[in-house]
């Protein structure tokens, strides 16, 4: 048993350093890298779009937007950052688009519908490339429930 | 006293400019640990493959340099055998920032330069060739004044302009310059990390400190961008100047790298594109 021990011991000191790797991937249809970014980008849009329609007189969009933030959270593996505030990001209204809109009904109209249809752009995109169950199932809420939104115009 | 030296060194000048020869090329190669890579834009995507993996479409826009085949599906494999816009010619990696607008019109860098330098550590001779696949992101998307931000705006050819951490206005016939330098000092095992940036440190009192023991070359980004005047309208796709960051996938054919490494930095001699010295 000892001999056996050392002999073990002997052959980890042997040992190469591992070679330099990438953080370890996912196990097939987890929650990796892809999830984590798709998921921390989703709730920077959908916070961001809430101020959007905060300004609006629909209680159903507003009601959306929080339904998809809590499942959202729920998907998360650690403390939530936001890695995209302030960027021009697709399907997120900027500050200065929702400070205007705040005076422009026309501009508030517009910038709705480009939120709706460039975030579904982003969730056709994340559809194929998303492999964790729960997290594809998220996708699919934010996809049915950006197609109605837009159908009921 | 000086005014005999400065005679001296401009007819020198004089000479060299008569017979048109860098007046380096006849003494010693220059003592500056350097070699460099150039390459102009090569196309632009919404797209980031180390921020937002797999997400076509999903990113604030992104100017990208040097290999032609970049998306948000890039891996190194994907990356390898491809070819880009750089010269020299064999540096296929990537490079990429935010797009910059003026007001709504995205405006291309019309220079694109990186450096790749031996400086900010005491000991050139310790630097290895930065590792294949080694990704680093440098700069804050996320800064939200100059206090959280490490980038540096100036005017080429106005150097009476201050350099500020956002937009300076370049006097005319002028350029707008931003410079970036990356981190030059890695753990010695990981290729990236989940923030994209623990993996990766700049140095400390001129040496790599002892979680990131591993001294690699210092990239330095340089960009112009045909803009002088004004700073109205000017905005980054991740936001102010401050915003300015950059991403680097490196894909340069190891034996290329290791050369320049040893060429150019280790002896501390700066080197032309081919990773050549005088």
């Amino acid at each position: 048993m000892t001999t056996l021990l050392l002999a073990g011991l002997l052959a980890a000191c042997q040992q190469a350093p591992p070679p330099p790797s990438s953080p370890p991937p996912a196990p097939q249809n987890g929650y990796g890298a892809t999830e984590r970014a798709f998921v921390e980008l989703a709730i920077a849009t959908d916070e961001q779009a809430l101020k959007l329609l905060e300004l609006t007189d629909s209680a159903q969009l507003r009601g959306n937007r929080n339904i998809e933030l809590a499942e959202l959270r729920k998907l998360l593996d650690a403390p939530y950052v936001n890695h995209h505030a302030g960027h021009d990001m697709p399907g997120m209204p900027t500050d200065a688009e929702i400070q205007l809109a705040s005076t422009d009904p026309e501009a508030l109209k517009q910038f709705v519908r480009a939120h709706l249809t460039e975030s579904l752009e982003v969730l056709k995109s994340a559809g194929p490339a998303i492999t964790h169950p729960p997290t594809a199932e998220v996708v699919r809420l934010m996809e049915r429930h950006r197609t109605a939104e837009l159908a009921a115009g | 006293m000086r005014k005999p030296l400065f005679h001296i060194a401009a007819v020198i000048g004089l000479i060299a400019t008569a017979l048109s020869i860098p007046v380096a090329a006849q003494g010693e190669p220059v003592r500056v640990a350097e070699f460099l890579a150039e390459c102009p834009i090569s196309h632009r995507l919404a797209d980031d493959p180390i921020v937002l993996p797999n997400l076509a479409g999903a990113s604030h826009f992104h100017d990208f340099f040097g290999n032609h085949s970049t998306n948000a599906r890039s891996t190194l494999q994907s990356m390898e055998g491809q070819t880009g816009n750089c010269n020299p010619a064999s540096d296929i990696s990537s490079y990429w920032v935010p797009t910059l607008y003026r007001n709504n019109t995205a405006i291309a860098p019309t220079g694109v330069t990186f450096y790749y330098l031996g400086e900010g550590v005491n000991n050139p001779a310790a630097i290895q060739p930065t590792p294949y696949g080694l990704k680093i992101v440098a700069g804050n998307a996320k800064a939200t004044g100059d206090a959280d931000s490490i980038a540096r705006w100036s005017c080429l050819h106005a150097g009476h302009v201050n350099p500020s951490k956002n937009f300076v206005t370049c006097p005319a016939g002028t350029m707008l310059e931003t410079y970036l330098d990356f981190p030059q000092c890695w753990d010695g095992r990981n290729l990236d990390s989940a923030d994209h940036k623990s993996h990766m440190s700049y140095p400390v009192a001129g040496g790599c400190p002892s979680s990131h023991p591993v001294s690699v070359p210092k990239l330095r980004m340089v960009l112009r961008y045909p803009v002088n005047g004004s700073t109205a309208g000017l905005r980054l796709a991740s936001g102010t100047g401050q915003t300015m960051h950059g991403d680097f996938f490196n894909v340069w054919p190891r034996a290329e790298m290791e050369r320049r490494v040893r060429n150019c930095l280790n002896v501390v001699i700066k080197c032309d594109h081919n990773g050549n010295h005088g």
